[in-house]
This record gives structure tokens, C-alpha cells and sequence, in this order.
């Protein structure tokens, strides 16, 4: 009996530390209520209502997820929007995160990232009256709510090409070394990576047309010790400037680059400002504008000029990629450099270079 | 239940029930109280995340549909690691044997193109479960006759299946397209949404049945489970596999081949992982890529915790699980809680779960006491 009885009293206890949780939750409803009456009360009301779904990346990744949110927060301090993001914690998330956002009215809805292509797909059918944007995402029929949002990445490539080609010929920085090579990391060998990597080749070669340059590839855009171990291998090969186009495997470059003496090129963000203590390497970036991408659309949808049923393309001339600045090398980075890359971006935009993608 | 009559003779069958059922119940609502407690000092509402969370799993049809989908290869990696712990074996690498499974179901059900539903699925079914089993059978191997322990081995084994199914998506089997992918089955290889099975008329009479995107790959989960656990409980097979589970040096001394059992042991539980894998990419993507499991097999090993390694106790907390994940979307959109929230509550889970020993033997230890007080 007696052992029945304490069994009895310890799950009564465990119960009873159950019970008295809740009320610490409820407490705490009155002391939100005022905080959140102001938000409540905008005088103006929101002209839509739009959002974006992460990829498994979720937020934080500071690439294209970020931007994408960057985009969403830039439209709602300029046009009054009411904004959501959901984060998608596994695959299986996609469908059911834009199915809700949906059928929340929610539109126009961001799906970020090529991964999505499919839960886009399938769900633009069942909502035809909202909205789709898909970030990085190629439709080989693109459903008429759907705007396909894709980027010449290719071109900006070619500017980070000519800095890259022309610097490992120069001497401004002691990480410069005398070998005409230089380095590209790759996320994976998928056409979307391979477009940066032939851009950056093509305008490398088109300023020196010696260089030699060496691709390696991570196969997955999580591994930064992958990165890291690719980047000391390039270097080991003698490459003095690395442009990385792979996702968080970058950071790892970036540390290869510190500990051994090379410079980096960034892409995505200007990684300059969202790594903080790379200076010493960042010698710029390679911005892909997702959040330019997205802050147009929402626009577009604003002034019914939603381009639905299209692929978009942003390239330099749209704004949709672009150097970032030199930062801590502003001084350094010769003006032949500077000028030479101006006059590639002014002949790309004019349709005198056009850069292969493939 | 008897397993429990025989750890515990004295007790009554029903109060070893109540003691099995009722400390992962207990473990859960200490983890969501504790969750509680943490979205209130992170300044959310707690009340409301709950609510949205209760809405997103199991707030209608489609929601529970929802729920089921997600528990579904959470029922396979479950039973896949309670098996092996019932042999004494840990196999942490059931993610790489999903893999395996999963590949075996989308390269050949691209081959098996014209044959009947009838016969594709069910033989797509069996090869994954071998795929699976083949990717179990060299750790097993190892494991059986030099001693090679299968938490190392399996681990590494889930790295070069991960590596080579993201290698073959670029390469050999990648479809037409920007997308690193497979082709995609055609439907007589897919697992259906069991929504598509009814009429339409079926479905607006009786509008439970409308379950959203959860297919029938939950069905073959639950006829697995009852067969595992049949197999555990009536079969010389799982006999053994108990026995040596619970004392390998005794078995041995019985007459019990340790390293058969082993090798058994652990290419059953690599099957049960292969099939994870194939109703992934029968019933939801229909082919395989890169990310296609988001870590089921690791799940897998919170699952089988907390259905302390029981087969048919999969199947309700791979249902948790499942929930957890389907109400994370709709907690996040109605009460602005990030879905990380949701990991903490699943590993909140898991930590009482093993907590669970420390409160019995204070129970233990209050008995011994209650008891020399008697004497």
C-alpha cells in the first residue's frame, strides 16, 4: 500500500508543478496588452498583407533569407505593409508555411530559395488569387500568380573576375603574392553555383588572360570546416585572392584566408558588414539584391503592375547584383583596378560584354 | 505488456501499464509546462502559442493529416532504433540507412515504369527495406566479429550515404532541369493521399476523411509496427534478440549465437530505416535530392526514448513529434513564437524522459525505506 501511495504523491506533485506553470502564463497577458495596443492602433491601415517563407536555412544565415527579409522590412517602413515571415524547420514545412500563409490572406507571398520550386508549384494552383514570388526559383511553365525572381549572377561575378584578375597581379596588399592564381569556392556543382563560378572566370581571363583559375567545390552550403580545409588547399596552391559562392561554407574560407594570408571575395550580402572581423580579408563582395527583388515586387503588386506568369531576371542594370564597396581596401585598391571594373559594369549594362552563364 | 510482468513480477499488469504510459505522458506535460515557462520569460504568450500550436496539429482534418504526414518516417526511424536498443545496439546511423532506403525506392521506381500500382509499390517497399538492411550489414558485420562499435560505424556509414545521394543528384541520376534532383515517380509508383482514395461525395459526406497531404505510407507504418512488435513478443527471433538485449553473457552461455543476434539485429533495424526513406519519396516528394530527410533518423532515437523502445508506443510518440512539427508553422503565424521553441519543448521531452530514471529511484529508494520501516 504504502508504495502505491508514494507513486500516488509524486505524480500528484508533478501534476501540481504542471498546474502552477499555467498561471505564470497567464499573468503575463495583461503586461503584453499595453505594448502591443499602439501597434494596434496605426492610424493608417495596411495596403496588403505580405510575407515570406525561409528555406531550412531559416533566418540568420546571412544570405538569401536575410535579404529576402531585409526586402520585407524595407517595404514596410516605405509602403505600409503588414509583414510575416515563417521559418521552415524541414522540407515538409514549405507547402504547409505557404498553404497557411494563404489561406491567411497573405499576398504577395515570398518562397526563398530554388529548394521551393515544387511546394510553389503545387500550391499556386490552389490559391489562384494570391500572389507568388519565388526567389532563385526557375519554372519551366511559370503559373500566372507566380513571378519567378532569378539573378545574372553571372555579371556580378565578372566585376569580382576583374578585381580578382587584376589584384593577384598587383602588389597593393602584403597577402598578394607573386603567382598569377586565384581561387573559387563553390557550394554545389548545380547551375545555379556554376553561373558565378564562369562569370568570375570570364572576367578574370578578360584582364588577364594568363591566370590560372582553380574551382572546388564544398557539395553542401552548411560545412564551414569544409570551407576552411578548400580554402587552405587553394592557398597551398598558391591562389592569393578566393571568391566563395557557397553559403555559410564561406565563413570557413574566410578563416583559411585570415590564418594564411589571402584576400576574399564575398557574395550574397557585403559580407564586410555581416561577418564581423573579416576586414583584414574582405576585399568586397558580390551582392545578390534578393531583398531589391523582393521590395520591387511587393511595389509592383502595389500599383497592379505584378509581372505574374514571368521570369524576372535582375541583372547589373536592373541593380539586382553589384559590387559592394572595398571597405578597409578603399585606399589600397589601386585606381586602374576601380577603373577597370567600372568600365566592365558600363559595358555589361550596355550590352557590349555579354557574360556566358555556362 | 508482459515484458513488464517480467521485470517487475510482483506488480499488477495494470500499474506496469500505468507506470509505462504514464511517465512519458507525464514527461511531455513537464515539457510543455517548462516551455510555458520559458516563452513567458522571452516575453511571448504562452497561452496563445499553445492554442496556435493545438490548432495547427490537430485543428481539423487537414491539420491532423498534416500531423500524420510528419509522424509517418518518425514511426519507421522509431521502431528502426527501439529495435536495435532492445538488442543492447545503438544504431545512430538509421538517418544513412533512410538514405539508402530512400535511394533504392526513387532509382528503381523510375525502372519499374508500366507495371502495375499493385506490384511497384510493394516491391519498392522491399527494396528499400534491403537497401536498408545492406547499409546495416557491414557495421554489423564489424560490430559481430571484431567488435568495431556501432555508433562510430553507423555514424560514418550515414556520412558516405548522405555524400552519395547528394553526389548522384548532380551526377547520374540528376533529372532534366536547374534543379539537383531525381525524376520524378510516376504515379503507380506513389504512396496516395489517402484524401484521393475516396469520391468526392465520399469526402463531403464525411469531411474527417479530407486529410490533406497524409498518405498511405502511415498505414504500412502502423502494419509494420504491430508486426515488429509481434515478432519481439511471440518469435524465437525476437527472443533472442531480448535476451541479448538484456544480457548478452548469459545468452551466450544459453546457447544464443551474441553475433548472429547482432548481425540480425541490426540489419532489421537498417531495414525499418530504408523504409522511412521510401514512403518519404513515395508518398510526399516522389523523388529524391539532397535535404530530403530533415535528421528523421535522429528523431528517430527521441522517438524510440520516449516510447521507451515499446513497438506500438512508436506510434503515439512519433504522432507527438509529428504534431510538435506540423503546430510549429501555425504557432509561429497567430503567436509570433519562433519555431525554435518548438525544438526546445522536443528536447525538453527527451531530457525528462531520462530524467525518468532519477524520479524512480527516489520511488525506489522511499520504498526500500517505507519497507525496513515495516520490517
Amino acid at each position: 500500500m504504502n508504495s502505491k501511495m508514494s507513486k500516488l504523491v509524486a505524480v500528484l506533485l508533478a501534476l501540481m508543478l504542471v498546474v502552477a506553470f499555467l498561471p505564470a502564463c497567464a499573468q503575463e497577458e495583461p503586461a503584453e496588452e499595453p505594448a502591443e495596443e499602439p501597434v494596434t492602433e496605426e492610424p493608417v491601415e495596411p495596403v496588403l498583407k505580405t510575407a515570406m517563407v525561409t528555406d531550412v536555412g531559416g533566418l540568420g544565415d546571412k544570405s538569401f533569407n536575410d535579404l529576402a527579409y531585409e526586402g520585407l522590412k524595407k517595404a514596410e517602413a516605405d509602403l505600409n505593409v503588414e509583414i510575416q515571415v515563417l521559418e521552415s524547420k524541414e522540407i515538409t514545412d514549405y507547402e504547409s508555411n505557404i498553404d497557411q500563409l494563404a489561406s491567411a490572406g497573405y499576398s504577395p507571398i515570398f518562397a526563398v530559395g530554388f529548394l521551393m520550386t515544387d511546394a510553389v508549384a503545387k500550391m499556386a494552383p490552389e490559391y489562384p488569387d494570391t500572389q507568388f514570388g519565388g526567389v532563385d526559383e526557375f519554372f519551366e511553365e511559370v503559373p500566372p500568380n507566380v513571378v519567378g525572381l532569378l539573378f545574372k549572377e553571372q555579371e556580378g561575378s565578372y566585376l569580382a573576375g576583374v578585381v580578382a584578375g587584376l589584384a593577384t597581379l598587383d602588389t597593393f596588399d602584403d597577402k598578394l603574392n607573386g603567382d598569377n592564381v586565384i581561387g573559387f569556392v563553390g557550394g554545389m556543382d548545380i547551375p545555379l553555383i556554376k553561373k558565378f563560378e564562369v562569370g568570375f572566370t570570364a572576367g578574370a581571363k578578360a584582364v588577364n588572360p594568363d591566370v590560372k583559375v582553380i574551382a572546388l567545390y564544398a557539395g553542401n552550403f552548411t560545412d564551414q570546416a569544409k570551407g576552411k580545409e578548400l580554402g587552405l588547399s587553394l592557398i597551398e596552391q598558391k591562389a592569393d585572392v578566393i571568391y566563395a559562392a557557397a553559403g555559410a561554407v564561406g565563413s570557413g574560407t574566410i578563416q583559411a584566408c585570415q590564418e594564411r594570408g589571402a584576400l576574399f571575395i564575398g557574395v550574397d550580402a557585403d559580407q564586410y558588414l555581416t561577418v564581423p572581423g573579416s576586414g583584414d580579408v574582405m576585399l568586397t563582395s558580390m551582392m545578390k539584391r534578393v531583398d531589391v527583388a523582393v521590395y520591387d515586387t511587393i511595389k509592383a503588386v502595389i500599383d497592379g503592375s505584378f509581372p505574374g506568369g514571368e521570369l524576372q531576371v535582375f541583372g547589373l542594370a536592373e541593380g539586382g547584383v553589384d559590387l559592394a564597396p572595398y571597405h578597409d581596401f578603399e585606399d589600397k585598391v589601386p585606381q586602374a583596378i576601380k577603373d577597370a571594373v567600372e568600365k566592365a559594369r558600363a559595358d555589361i549594362i550596355a550590352g557590349t560584354i555579354v557574360v556566358p552563364e555556362s | 505488456m508482459s515484458e513488464s510482468r517480467e521485470e517487475i513480477p510482483v506488480q499488477r499488469p495494470w500499474m506496469a501499464i500505468a507506470q509505462k504510459v504514464g511517465t512519458p505522458i507525464l514527461s511531455a506535460a513537464l515539457a510543455i509546462a517548462i516551455g510555458s515557462f520559458i516563452m513567458w520569460i522571452s516575453g511571448y504568450d504562452a497561452l496563445a502559442a499553445y492554442s496556435a500550436l493545438f490548432k495547427g496539429a490537430l485543428g481539423g482534418p487537414k491539420q491532423i493529416g498534416d500531423t500524420i504526414l510528419r509522424a509517418t518516417p518518425l514511426i519507421f526511424t522509431g521502431l528502426a532504433v527501439a529495435y536495435g536498443f532492445r538488442a543492447g545496439l545503438f544504431n545512430i546511423g538509421a538517418e544513412g540507412q533512410l538514405f539508402m532506403g530512400g535511394l533504392a525506392a526513387a532509382a528503381l521506381g523510375v525502372f519499374l515504369v508500366g507495371q502495375p500500382w499493385i506490384l511497384v509499390v510493394p516491391a519498392l517497399l522491399i527494396a528499400s527495406a534491403l537497401a536498408g538492411a545492406a547499409w546495416a550489414f557491414i557495421p554489423a558485420l564489424l560490430k559481430a566479429r571484431i567488435g568495431a562499435h556501432e555508433v562510430i560505424t553507423t555514424m560514418m556509414f550515414t556520412y558516405i550515404a548522405r555524400y552519395l545521394v547528394s553526389w548522384l543528384v548532380v551526377g547520374p541520376l540528376k533529372a532534366e532541369g536547374q534543379i539537383p534532383q531525381t525524376e520524378a515517380l510516376m504515379p503507380e509508383a506513389q504512396l496516395p493521399r489517402i484524401q484521393g482514395l475516396f469520391s468526392e461525395g465520399a469526402l463531403e459526406a464525411f469531411p474527417f476523411l479530407n486529410l490533406g497531404r497524409a498518405h498511405l505510407g502511415i498505414v504500412v507504418a502502423i502494419i509494420v509496427a504491430v508486426i515488429v512488435w509481434l515478432i519481439l513478443k511471440y518469435t524465437t527471433l525476437g527472443y533472442e534478440n531480448r535476451a541479448v538485449g538484456f544480457n548478452a553473457f548469459a545468452s551466450e552461455t544459453a546457447g544464443i549465437s551474441v553475433q548472429w543476434t547482432t548481425v540480425k539485429a541490426l540489419c532489421i533495424s537498417g531495414a525499418l530505416a530504408g523504409l522511412a526513406g521510401s514512403v518519404e519519396v513515395m508518398g510526399v516528394h516522389h523523388r529524391i535530392f539532397d535535404q530530403f530527410s530533415s535528421g528523421f533518423g535522429f528523431t528517430g532515437i527521441a522517438v524510440a526514448l520516449l516510447a521507451k523502445n515499446h513497438p506500438l508506443g512508436v506510434i503515439p510518440a512519433a504522432l507527438l513529434f509529428g504534431a510538435l512539427s506540423a503546430g510549429a508553422g501555425t504557432m509561429q503565424l497567430e503567436a509570433h513564437v519562433p519555431q525554435k521553441i518548438i525544438l526546445i519543448i522536443q528536447a525538453l521531452v527527451i531530457f525528462f524522459v531520462a530524467a525518468e530514471e532519477i524520479i524512480l529511484w527516489f520511488v525506489r529508494r522511499r520504498q526500500k525505506e517505507a519497507m525496513s520501516h515495516a520490517g
